[in-house]
């Protein structure tokens, strides 16, 4: 009995999917796996098989320290039918025995911290090719949800019955949301704020920088006043900018001269005027 | 344009409204139960040898382990089956061991006592464990190490093992093929005693009594006691003692006539005769259970108005039994405990009133204290319990006891005070309603009898009732100042609601749930879920078992049905009390000229819509899936589902208009044999199939979860891995329902003038047919229960809440994220971005931030309601099953309420410093303005 089966064979979309939208991202899919095992033929060993041993294993890390995990942490083999569930021992593992063969969803589910999914695999094969003797064959890898399911990621052990398997967190939960308290700094940062503030400053300082300026400046100022300087002067500033030739200052004209020479001429006639 | 996307995608994360740390565990609340706990196996132990405080370990009627504190009365640990079949649960501890053993059906398990991690599990196969026992010593010796467990196991076989107490691996196994019924097993120093029951095809049973070696499991010995005039079944027989010096079978007749013991590993037997001038109900008999004690034993006898009880001791080295002395009859009723302290064992007598003290040496009293009165046991009667005495100086000094009430309370009393209560009567919740509170009835009776009177007569009830309502202003003026005062400082008071009493958010809203075991209870869920009353059924109807109640709500009252009774109850939501139907004013459905209500229910599989005036004619429409499909389930949209626009607003201005039929039926139908699964979409008006959706590869041995609401329906499976689907794990739908695909446009309704999908039964003709828009979503992990958020004017976006009983949570999915005009394979452009889509992507992760329950680990859930506070950002949430859990959720944030973010304080600090700031500036300004008018 032949377990390789070409690898088109499950290139299908999933048939679960309803509708067109709802195609499951295959873009990924690795072509070039080798190991690709047929389900249904693996399906087929099951009435062939006892029954494998395997031992998925939180290994102490700096994300988790697993001896403080809550006791109901438990783990499931999903495949068809009601899945396989095993709590959490107190050697930090998870032990499923009699387990047919088949090709499984490994799931890790903790109140307190994510942890990746697995793909694991259970077959019988040959010890040796041609002897006869059959034995029980235990494959892992990741697994992404959402993707097609011959699309594995890295291998995370393989082996024969009570192979050891790691289950590795990838974060903790947090459940709630930090609150914005009121502060005052937060409160300065609004863009209103900043604005009255601006204003504010100007209206009360400007009096003060006129007074400090000496006389004569002073009295210049008092005059550009009067003609309208500083009145036009903003009108005329935005007309500038309307007016702004952008091709010739991108041909790298010499332009300061012309730029500022135009815009101001009209206040300039009026003075010489 | 990445920029683009990335900000789109941070609004759409945002409006995953989450909890906030200050809020968990005040806006919800969780009761994590047992279930009513047994009697035999239910003690107290320390966690492990040398440990100064001891834990209550107890296995529930539904079969769920757990230990708790003694000193609150908090959940340490536990562990529920919710596969298992319901059967015999059993649960041992060994003297000094460190774990505890349970039975469940084929399971044997170990847990670590004070953690409940597990230690190690064994399958018995087929066969199911009808007994479970410590073996405590071995050859006169007592083992200190790990104490192996012996099982009774019964199958087509009966067999006893004895396993060993590291690892679980049998160490031997004795068959017996007799046929007799197993009974039980129980140890002794010597020898390990299988009873069986010997049921010749008349008469009654004979005790079978074989003893085995421990060390190999060989049979020493067999006899036969002749106790077939008594036993004519098995809860004849009282008791078969495990792990006392000397074990004792005690059985008695039908009638409790008489008392028969003997002392397992003697043919002898003890006849007693019970109290003649009482009735006795029933027998208790307690014994201590320990090695080392004294072999003193009580026998309880009950009786319709009381009980009594005869104390005996045992002589082991002429096997004789004898009565020691008898305690009075107590014409109320009782229970009795046995604890033991060294060798001494004392019997605790627990009456509704009272707590005394006996040894079993004499009948001198050694402690009597008094129990203080409480709301939560008021009308009980102590049912079994379980006690530590310490007795010093021939006096007990201080006693508690656990003590399960008949109304369902596990109560801890130390001395005369009661210390906790948990009200495990709620573990078994089959039905749960809302009732609002009296007040906003009260008023709404007012506010219509005013406006069917005529003007001049409904202004002077006005008047009146407002004078009347004058005489609770003093009060609520004298409450303004520490109402300010409170909510200023930011203390809430929320957790000190006394009575039921109306809120001005209408959080406190009512909930009444009832059980399995026929009781009736209200619980406040805006102040944490607090029980109002607590009432048994059966006190209204004597001869019936409520086993599955369903209510319904009306106005002030609530209507029980159950398939064991005939009509309906009506109880008062508010005090539980019973109303008779004549007082109760029927509310007749509003109904126009013309038209007609249709019901419809399942029949034999196929489901029928009948004329609600003539529920025996003809159906007026029924339904049957093809093709051998099995019906699993139908859902309607609610009743009360206000929907804010008929329409959705796309990013240009344009508007698809929603499918708003209110008669819509969401029904789920199986093929177990090609694995597929199917939804139908009918309207229950006319019957007719509206929408199909057909999926192949699903677990049909899986729940199929499904809701609809406003124009939408979702529902989720589980693939099926046996014909090698090219995907893995759980699949969540959801489907869209809209006039038109082509936006503002009314599809077949746009040429008529005067007609409305949410009047379908005006128009004429069919009802019109949805244009359907589907996505389909992976999720991590299996859902079993749907519902989705209610709010008052449905201007609140919704959000799906899901049970996931894999990681005990309630979580609730924003409804942005299962939006199936979510773009496939392309970023979203401007006008989707105005919406908020976002790109589609086939994995749903549950975000830890979405779930209700965060901390709380929410066991066997099977259902949740949900309904409209008084303000409309928020919804309130309650679920029921083995576990009561209830919160109030805000998707659309709080935006209508000040949290508790909003400092109250620097609020006021503001105000006031820009006051200060005003009075410095005013004479600035006056001057300036006044020297400007000089100026000019």
């Amino acid at each position: 009995m032949s377990r390789r089966v070409s690898s088109g064979l499950h290139r299908e979309i999933p048939s679960t999917s309803i509708h067109q939208r709802c195609i499951i991202d295959s873009a990924t899919l690795s072509t070039h796996d080798t190991m690709k095992t047929s389900i249904s033929a693996l399906a087929s060993f099951a009435s062939l098989v006892s029954s494998a041993r395997l031992l998925l294993q939180i290994p102490t890390t700096h994300l988790v320290n697993p001896s403080t995990l809550p006791s109901t942490t438990h783990a499931t083999l999903q495949s068809s039918g009601l899945p396989l569930d095993t709590y959490l021992t107190r050697s930090n593992t998870f032990n499923f025995n009699n387990v047919s063969a088949g090709s499984y969803l490994a799931t890790v589910h903790c109140r307190d911290f994510a942890f990746e999914p697995l793909r694991i695999d259970v077959s019988v094969e040959e010890a040796v090719e041609g002897s006869g003797e059959m034995k029980e064959v235990i494959r892992a890898w990741q697994t992404f949800l959402g993707n097609d399911w011959d699309n594995k990621g890295e291998s995370r052990g393989e082996g024969g019955n009570g192979l050891v398997i790691e289950a590795r967190p990838v974060g903790q939960k947090w459940f709630y949301q930090e609150r914005q308290g009121f502060s005052p700094l937060s409160f300065l940062k609004n863009p209103m704020i900043l604005m009255a503030v601006v204003s504010m400053g100007l209206i009360f300082g400007m009096p003060k920088l006129m007074e400090n300026m000496d006389p004569e400046m002073k009295q210049e100022f008092e005059e550009m006043q009067k003609n309208g300087v500083m009145g036009s002067g903003t009108t005329n500033t935005a007309q500038q900018l309307q007016n702004f030739d952008l091709a010739s200052w991108m041909a790298g004209k010499t332009d300061s001269g012309s730029a500022v020479a135009r815009a101001p001429s009209p206040a300039g006639q009026a003075k010489k005027r | 344009m990445r920029l683009h996307a990335a900000l789109a995608f941070a609004a759409c994360l945002a409006p995953a409204a989450a909890i906030f740390e200050d809020d968990a565990y005040h806006i919800d609340f969780h009761y994590a139960l047992l279930g009513l706990p047994k009697h035999e196996a239910t003690f107290f132990q320390k966690p492990y040898a040398g440990s100064k405080a001891s834990l209550l370990y107890s296995i529930s009627q539904n079969q769920t382990i757990g230990a708790v504190n003694p000193k609150d009365g908090a959940l340490v640990w536990r562990q529920h089956f919710p596969s298992e079949p319901r059967g015999r649960g059993h649960l041992r501890s060994g003297h000094e061991q460190d774990i505890v053993i349970s039975a469940i059906g084929e399971r044997i398990t170990a847990w670590s006592a004070s953690d409940g991690r597990l230690v190690w599990e064994t399958t018995v196969g087929s066969a199911v464990v009808e007994d479970l026992e410590i073996l405590e010593q071995e050859d006169g010796m007592t083992i200190n190490e790990a104490k192996d467990v012996i099982v009774l196991l019964a199958d087509s076989s009966n067999s006893v093992k004895r396993l060993d107490g590291k690892t679980g691996r049998a160490k031997w196994t004795f068959e017996d093929t007799s046929g007799d019924a197993p009974f039980q097993v129980s140890t002794s120093p010597t020898a390990i005693y299988y009873i069986a029951l010997h049921t010749p095809r008349l008469g009654g049973s004979k005790l079978r009594v074989t003893s085995l070696s421990p060390v190999t499991g060989k049979k020493f010995d067999q006899y036969t006691l002749n106790s077939d005039a008594e036993i004519s079944s098995r809860d004849r027989i009282l008791f078969a003692g495990a792990n006392t010096a000397a074990p004792l079978l005690a059985w008695t007749d039908k009638a409790n006539k008489v008392l028969k013991v003997s002392i397992i590993g003697t043919k002898s037997v003890a006849t007693f005769s019970t109290p003649a001038d009482e009735i006795v109900e029933s027998i208790v008999l307690h014994a201590p259970n320990h090695v080392n004690s004294l072999t003193h034993f009580l026998v309880e006898y009950q009786t319709t108005v009381g009980h009594s009880a005869e104390v005996y001791h045992v002589d082991l080295k002429t096997s004789t039994i004898s009565k020691a002395y008898s305690l009075p009859e107590l014409t109320s009723k009782g229970t009795f405990t046995t604890s033991t302290s060294d060798a001494n064992v004392y019997f605790t007598r627990i009456t509704e009133d009272e707590i005394t003290v006996f040894s079993s040496v004499s009948h001198g009293v050694l402690g009597r204290w008094h129990v203080k009165r409480s709301s939560a046991l008021a009308g009980a009667y102590p049912v079994h319990g379980q006690s530590e005495v310490v007795v010093k100086s021939g006096a007990a000094s201080a006693v508690r006891s656990a003590i399960l009430y008949s109304n369902g309370q596990w109560a801890l009393l130390r001395n005369d005070e009661l210390v906790w209560t948990r009200p495990e009567f709620l573990s078994g919740t089959v039905s749960a309603v809302w009732a609002g509170l009296p007040e906003q009835e009260a008023l709404a009776q007012a506010l219509a009898e005013e406006s069917h009177r005529n003007p001049v007569s409904a202004y002077i009830h006005r008047v009146q009732r407002h004078i009347q309502d004058i005489k609770y202003l003093p009060a609520w003026v004298q409450s303004i100042p520490p109402r300010l005062l409170g909510s200023v400082l930011g203390k809430s008071k929320d957790t000190t609601v006394d009575d039921i009493q109306q809120d001005t958010f209408g959080f406190h809203k009512l909930v009444i749930v009832a059980t399995e075991t026929g009781r009736l209870a209200a619980l406040d869920v805006g102040s944490r879920g607090k029980v109002m009353w607590n009432m048994d059924l059966s006190q209204f109807a004597p001869d019936t078992s409520f086993k599955t109640p369903t209510l319904k709500a009306h106005s002030g009252y609530v209507e029980v049905r159950d398939p064991s009774f005939q009509g309906s109850l009506f109880i008062n939501s508010t005090t539980g009390g019973l109303l008779s139907s004549n007082s109760i004013k029927t509310h007749v459905p509003l109904v126009s000229e013309g038209q007609d209500l249709v019901s419809f229910t399942l029949v034999d599989g196929t489901l029928k819509g009948f004329l609600e005036s003539q529920p025996t004619s003809k159906p007026v429409w029924s339904f049957a899936p093809a093709g051998g499909e099995r019906i699993v389930s139908y859902t309607a949209r609610p009743v009360v589902d206000p929907v804010a626009s008929i329409g959705k607003v796309l990013g240009d201005r344009r508007v698809l208009y929603k499918y708003l039929n209110p008669n819509l039926v969401l029904v789920t139908a199986v093929v177990d044999s090609t694995r597929t699964a199917s939804v139908y979409l009918l309207d229950s008006a006319s019957g007719q199939l509206i929408h199909t959706l057909s999926h192949n590869d699903v677990d049909t041995s899986r729940p199929i979860p499904a809701t609809i609401s406003e124009n939408w329906f979702t529902y989720a499976l589980t693939i099926d891995a046996a014909s090698g689907a090219s995907s893995r794990g759980y699949q969540l739908v959801v489907s869209d329902l809209y006039e038109s695909p082509l936006p503002d446009d009314r599809g077949p309704l746009g040429d008529t003038s005067n007609s409305s999908t949410v009047q379908p039964s005006g128009s004429k003709g069919d009802a019109v047919k949805p244009y359907v828009l589907s996505q389909s979503y992976q999720v991590p992990a299996e859902i079993t229960h749907m519902a989705v958020t209610q709010t008052k004017q449905g201007i609140t976006s919704r959000e799906l809440l899901v049970t996931v009983p894999s990681i005990n949570s309630i979580i609730g999915i924003p409804r942005s994220f299962i939006d199936p005009r979510r773009p496939i394979g392309r970023d979203p452009n401007a006008q989707e971005q105005l919406e908020g889509l976002m790109k589609y992507h086939p994995l749903i992760n549950f975000d830890p931030k979405w779930h209700l329950t965060h901390k709380y680990e929410v066991l066997g859930i099977k259902d949740i309601i949900t309904s409209e506070s008084g303000i409309e950002s928020t919804s309130l949430v309650f679920a029921y099953g083995l576990d009561i859990f209830g919160t109030r959720v805000a998707p659309s944030f709080a935006f209508d309420i000040l949290g508790k973010g909003f400092n109250k304080i620097s609020m006021l600090l503001t105000v006031v410093g820009l006051f200060v700031g005003v009075l410095f500036v005013a004479p600035l300004v006056r001057r300036k303005q006044i020297n400007a008018m000089w100026t000019i």
